[in-house]
């Protein structure tokens, strides 16, 4: 069976390169989640078949507004989120499927015609995601209830996981090479055990402190504490990952892996911003809490708090749609997607990233900012949604604010 | 049989409505309360009301949509063709009726290439062999006078078009009971009168029609009605007699022209909508009844702050091509002076919504300027126009977005940067202006059509502007919401702002406005005073824009009065002088 | 090309008189064989396509329709040529930027790869209505409510972007500058997408209620009336195409596809 064995850096020959096994990968995922969105379809009230192909055309006609603002994001998924919202996971997934596939077939200028489809699992997921935070509660505006302790259960999981993803760079690190299995073993196991201290954390968390029930003043100190920890958090982990010892610009010495001189900015030596500890780790600190005081305040301000769940939705919207549309433009489209957004991945490439990390890259820097801001639309408009829209969903009610 | 039939057992009614009584979820007063209705095959029955009084959920209820499709509770009974139309069972009544509303192209599916497809589409759902499927569209597409539109594209028709085809795709599925829910409020004059003649007709030959409407020559083809006033059906009768003074009159509904007419003749009320009847009576009696007070509305002309110059608006050879090759203008020249109420008048394509796009920026001429003072609007942004000009558009559901009417109208006036105090002065003048006060505190998307767009007006009004250009106020309007534009724009004018106004309907023109502006083709054909353009002497010309002169006009000129009366009041003023 | 019938081109051709399944089918055969097999196939498969498309006439629209993906496939060729990580083999010097063999093979390969996709699907599309595509698949059991929200949101399309335009008009004359600073155009994204969306829900409220009314909620029974033409040869052409794809699947898995 070498048919399966994935290659090794440079390896053309007798494997399969991991870029198709992703694109495999991302191939089936797209099909098992049509055909289940398509069975789940005929549960779908009128209510909601009247709405998805309203959506879809608003998912294609907000762009023109986008693009009449000069923004840099697309805004392609307002309909998608507000159908995940409304009427639940799997009507979102369909509308973000048909969405993509409609796209590619009118002849609007600026896509990439037909093949724009293979995108449709992205779309899907993105639909799937919105509906999934909608029921967590992230969308409701005023009411303060006890799903808001489910929604952060589950970013203290989250959180948890990347503090102990960060942990683990840092002291034994995370990586591994295509020739040594051993390496690749160990991340398999280091990469369960991130995981499973997120969803012990997430549980927890979830049973103990955000219970909630009969205290919903609480849960607006808890949401202002959440966002304070987490963006300290972000922060002086952003920092560590640049400027620390081991940080990213250690790496760049002006040598390149084999010897020879690097072509990244002419040769220049940044190991100088690499930092020393204890004055970097201080640094670091100090950054952190900064930036920490300064969304302790904005957060406590009106209603302001309400934000950070609809923020940490569409970030790990933004997130996953990155890691999926990743292999697809890798594997089908040879790494680029025909958007401005290239320029990006040619400069990731410059920065060593193979194929597949550098398109990924290009989606991480693109994807997570157009979806929070996606959601943040929708969150706003849904404010101001009518009671007769309300009782037309069966979700209405409970996934937006009254 | 024949003798079991005459003996007596009545057949059954298409509709039957027996105490029926509506509550929505989370609403404290009910919707409907204890209505009775009936309506024959056969019948073509009207229902009208004000805002809110429960039209539309007498609409739904007769569509079998309540409690199945809308949630609500309902007690007493609604049956159709004796098929209760409260049951849960989305079959029960399919095939048996219809509901056609106001938005033309929402009723289509939007799914198919052709009208005939379109036709097929209730058949299909039906489950009708396809073999039975031709027939029966062409006996239909006969049958509506839609014949000649079977190949075309339902969403590239007229909206008029649209509508018959809408009630066309009911009426093939082989309906007895077909409801309308305002199906003209969208529809240009032309249009309306199309659809009022095609209910009559689909009556005649045997389906039962319950149409809930406004416009009075809608209901003067009906051989019935019921006036809906807070829930409650508050009388029934004739057309003639319902609208009148006696009924409508008591909730401070005013009455349509001729029916006013009728009665100050003491006509029977049956030919209250017949106008050579009328005519015939008036000129060899007179009015026989005085007058009495005008039940007017309970409006207070609005006075605008006089504290803004108004510009000169001048627009000179104006010329304008649209991308497609199709020329609007060609070459219109206007001057506005300060204080000038002018509407423009003229059918679709005659250029006078591209005319008063030029006003505030949305569009750039071709050829030709547009002027304030002298000074052009070719180097300013919409938004930058927007303080002076005030452009109200026709559907207010490109405008709003906002949690609640208050803030809605607070938008235009924040944008222009005002400080908060300023702001809410002018949100409380404005919201009181259209006397929606009431509702501040409202998600506008939670009130019908015609208030939603009065709250668009008023988010204009509340920018203070000098000149106020609105695009057809009147449609979709109620008869209370067409008086309270009527006032504002008079406010208006009195206060010496400029205000232009495009619209369709000939009795708010004449009433309202000191200047009328014909428009054909991209020209302006004729301009003057509204006594002089609805004159008997001008109904040709008028006619050739596909337009007729309002009924106080057209009677007036009958009668053979040398002066054109503006509105009903005046006319019979002028009869009764005149005896 | 219309927004309602898209890319189809009105015609009589052999390819338009072909079942619609069978048109797919070779689509979806097209598409396996461009992805699992050896880059050879690709100049095999450009010519065969183009000799489809000259024998249906449409060679002209198709060369036409190739400034859609130019683009597209200009940043794959370039981008890869120029930016390939791990590239030794350097052909051309342009400053400190070098043309790589690696990365032009990667990229001819990749953009030939999409270069391929795209001729087949706008032949496809050139040559099959959507709504006949789609009475085709519910023929075979697909659910026609899915059909029918593809058909309806191609319709409204065009509808909504002109709502959106008449939108920033409407919203433009209340004050709303779209031009300035990067803050201030976000904050119009609110007052311009909230009037999309809710508006587009009322009208959503009227379309359900219409819909209902002609029985789209109903349990199956449901008839067509659009009739799709099967050519008697298409009946022996589809499973042929059908053990074309897995050819291709197994040819791909066994050994001949590789590189």
């Amino acid at each position: 069976m070498d048919w399966l064995q994935i290659c090794a850096e440079g390896q053309t020959d007798g494997c399969v390169s991991p870029i198709q096994v992703a694109y495999l990968v991302a191939v089936l995922v797209g099909a098992v989640l049509v055909v289940y969105a398509g069975r789940r379809s005929r549960d779908f009230s009128t209510a909601t078949l009247t709405l998805i192909p309203v959506a879809i055309a608003i998912n294609i006609a907000v762009g023109s507004i986008a693009v009449a603002l000069r923004l840099p994001i697309y805004l392609d998924s307002i309909g998608t989120v507000l159908v995940g919202v409304l009427a639940g996971p799997w009507a979102g997934a369909l509308t973000g499927l048909l969405s993509n596939l409609i796209w590619s077939l009118l002849p609007v200028p600026g896509g990439a015609g037909p093949v724009a489809a293979f995108f449709a699992p992205v779309a899907g997921v993105i639909g799937l995601m919105a509906g999934f935070w909608g029921s967590r509660g992230v969308f409701r505006l005023r009411a303060e209830d006890a799903r808001v302790g489910g929604f952060l259960a589950l970013a203290t999981g989250i959180a948890t996981s990347i503090v102990a993803l960060l942990i683990v760079q840092a002291t034994v690190g995370i990586s591994f090479t295509f020739e040594d299995v051993d390496s690749q073993n160990r991340f398999v196991l280091l990469g369960v055990v991130i995981v499973t201290v997120g969803v012990a954390a997430a549980w927890i968390t979830g049973r103990t402190i955000y219970r909630l029930e009969g205290m919903p003043d609480r849960a607006r100190t808890y949401l202002v504490a959440a966002a304070t920890i987490s963006a300290t958090a972000l922060t002086f982990a952003l920092v560590r990952l640049l400027f620390g010892p081991t940080g990213y610009f250690s790496g760049i010495d002006g040598v390149a892996d084999d010897g020879s001189a690097d072509s990244f900015l002419g040769g220049a030596n940044l190991t100088g911003l690499a930092l020393e500890d204890p004055a970097g780790l201080i640094g670091a600190a100090v950054v952190g809490i900064a930036v920490g005081v300064l969304v302790y305040l904005w957060t406590r301000r009106g209603d302001n708090a309400r934000l950070f769940p609809v923020w940490v939705g569409g970030l790990t919207t933004g997130l996953i749609a990155a890691t999926i549309s990743a292999p697809i433009a890798a594997g089908v489209f040879g790494g680029v997607t025909g958007g401005g957004t290239d320029a990006l991945v040619a400069l990731f490439r410059t920065l060593g990233l193979n194929v597949f990390q550098s398109a990924f890259a290009q989606g991480l820097t693109s994807d997570p900012l157009d979806k929070t801001i996606s959601y943040t639309v929708v969150f706003v408009i849904l404010g101001a949604l009518p009671l007769t829209m309300r009782t037309m969903y069966s979700r209405g009610e409970s996934t937006v604010a009254d | 049989m024949t003798e079991t039939t005459t003996r007596g057992i009545a057949p059954i009614a298409a509709l039957r409505l027996a105490g029926l009584s509506v509550r929505y979820p989370g609403q404290r007063s009910p919707s409907l309360d204890s209505v009775d209705l009936e309506v024959q095959a056969g019948e073509l029955v009207g229902v009208s009301g004000r805002t809110g009084a429960g039209k539309s959920t007498l609409a739904l209820a007769a569509g079998g949509f309540l409690p199945r499709v809308v949630r609500a509770t309902v007690t007493g009974s609604a049956a159709v063709g004796g098929i209760d139309a409260t049951s849960l069972d989305p079959r029960a009544l399919l095939g048996h009726v219809g509901i056609v509303f106001a938005t033309p192209a929402n009723q289509l599916s939007a799914s198919k290439q052709t009208v005939r497809e379109e036709l097929a589409f209730g058949l299909e759902n039906l489950g009708v062999d396809r073999a039975d499927m031709d027939g029966r569209i062409s006996t239909v597409l006969v049958r509506l006078g839609i014949a000649n539109l079977a190949d075309r594209e339902p969403l590239t028709l007229s909206g008029g078009e649209q509508q018959r085809v809408a009630i066309a795709s009911i009426v093939v599925m082989g309906t007895s009971l077909l409801v309308l829910d305002e199906p003209t409020a969208q529809l240009d004059p032309v249009g309306a009168a199309d659809v009022g003649a095609l209910l009559a007709e689909l009556a005649r030959g045997g389906t039962a029609v319950l149409v809930v409407e406004h416009d009075p020559t809608i209901l003067g083809q009906t051989s019935r009605m019921v006036l809906l006033e807070s829930a409650k059906a508050v009388g029934s009768g004739e057309p003639g007699y319902v609208l009148g003074s006696r009924v409508a009159g008591l909730y401070g509904l005013p009455a349509p022209t001729l029916v006013r007419l009728a009665e100050l003749a003491e006509m029977d009320p049956a030919l209250a909508f017949d106008e050579a009847a009328i005519v015939a009576n008036l000129s060899s009696h007179g009015p026989r009844l005085a007058p009495g007070a005008e039940p007017s509305l309970s409006i207070g002309a609005w006075e605008a702050a006089r504290d803004r110059p108004v510009p000169v608006a001048q627009v000179q050879e104006l010329a304008h091509r649209y991308p497609n090759g199709v020329e609007a203008l060609r070459g219109v020249s206007l001057r506005f002076a300060p204080g000038e109420a002018a509407v423009i008048l003229g059918q679709n394509g005659s250029g006078k919504t591209t005319l008063a796009k030029h006003l505030n920026g949305l569009l750039r001429p071709d050829r030709g300027d547009v002027q304030f003072d002298g000074v052009s609007t070719r180097n300013l942004r919409v938004d930058e126009l927007s303080a002076t000009v005030g452009f109200v558009f026709q559907n207010p559901d490109d405008q709003l977005f906002e949690r609640t009417v208050e803030r809605e109208v607070s938008f235009g006036p924040r944008n222009l940067g005002w400080n908060a105090a300023t702001v809410r002065q002018l949100v409380e003048r404005a919201l009181d202006a259209v006397g929606l006060s009431a509702v501040g505190g409202t998600n506008p998307y939670d009130l019908d059509l015609s208030r939603r767009k009065l709250v668009s007006l008023a988010s204009v009004l509340a920018m203070n502007p000098s000149i106020l250009v609105l695009d057809e106020p009147t449609t979709g309007q109620d008869p209370v919401g067409t008086e309270r534009v009527g006032a504002v724009v008079r406010g208006m004018r009195d206060a010496g702002r400029t205000v232009i106004a495009i619209t369709h309907n000939m009795e708010f023109a004449a009433a309202h406005f000191d200047r009328v502006i014909l428009m054909r083709e991209g020209i302006v054909i004729a301009d003057g005073p509204p006594s002089e353009l609805l004159s008997a002497p001008n109904q040709a010309l008028l006619a050739s824009t596909g337009l007729t002169p309002p009924p106080a006009a057209r009677i007036a000129s009958a009668l053979g009065l040398t002066l054109v009366p503006r509105t009903a009041a005046g006319l019979i003023e002028a009869l009764t002088a005149r005896r | 090309m219309s927004a309602t019938s898209g890319y189809f081109v009105v015609g009589t051709s052999w390819l338009h008189h072909r079942h619609p399944l069978t048109k797919l089918l070779g689509l979806g055969f097209v598409l396996l064989a461009t992805f699992l097999l050896p880059s050879i196939t690709l100049v095999l498969l450009v010519i065969a396509l183009a000799g489809i498309a000259a024998s249906a006439g449409l060679a002209a629209r198709l060369a036409r329709a190739m400034r859609i993906p130019a683009v597209l496939l200009a940043s794959i060729l370039v981008v890869n040529a120029f930016f390939y990580p791990g590239a030794t083999d350097r052909l051309l010097e342009l400053g400190p930027l070098a043309v790589s063999r690696e990365g032009l093979t990667f990229g001819t390969i990749s953009a030939g790869r999409v270069l391929v996709a795209f001729i087949a699907s706008v032949l496809f599309l050139f040559t099959t209505l959507a709504d006949d595509l789609l009475e085709a698949l519910v023929a075979r059991g697909a659910s026609h409510r899915i059909a029918f929200v593809i058909l309806s949101a191609v319709q409204l399309v065009p509808r909504m972007q002109l709502r959106a335009a008449s939108i920033l008009d409407a919203q433009q004359a209340r004050g709303l500058a779209i031009e300035g600073s990067f803050g201030r155009r976000i904050r119009a994204l609110v007052p311009l997408i909230g009037p999309v969306l809710l508006g587009s829900l009322i009208d959503v409220r009227e379309r359900t209620f219409a819909l209902e009314a002609r029985g789209f909620g109903a349990r199956p029974g449901r008839t067509a009336y659009r009739q799709v033409v099967d050519p008697p040869s298409d009946r022996w052409l589809r499973p042929v195409l059908v053990l074309g794809c897995i050819a291709v699947i197994v040819a791909a898995v066994t050994g001949l596809g590789r590189g």
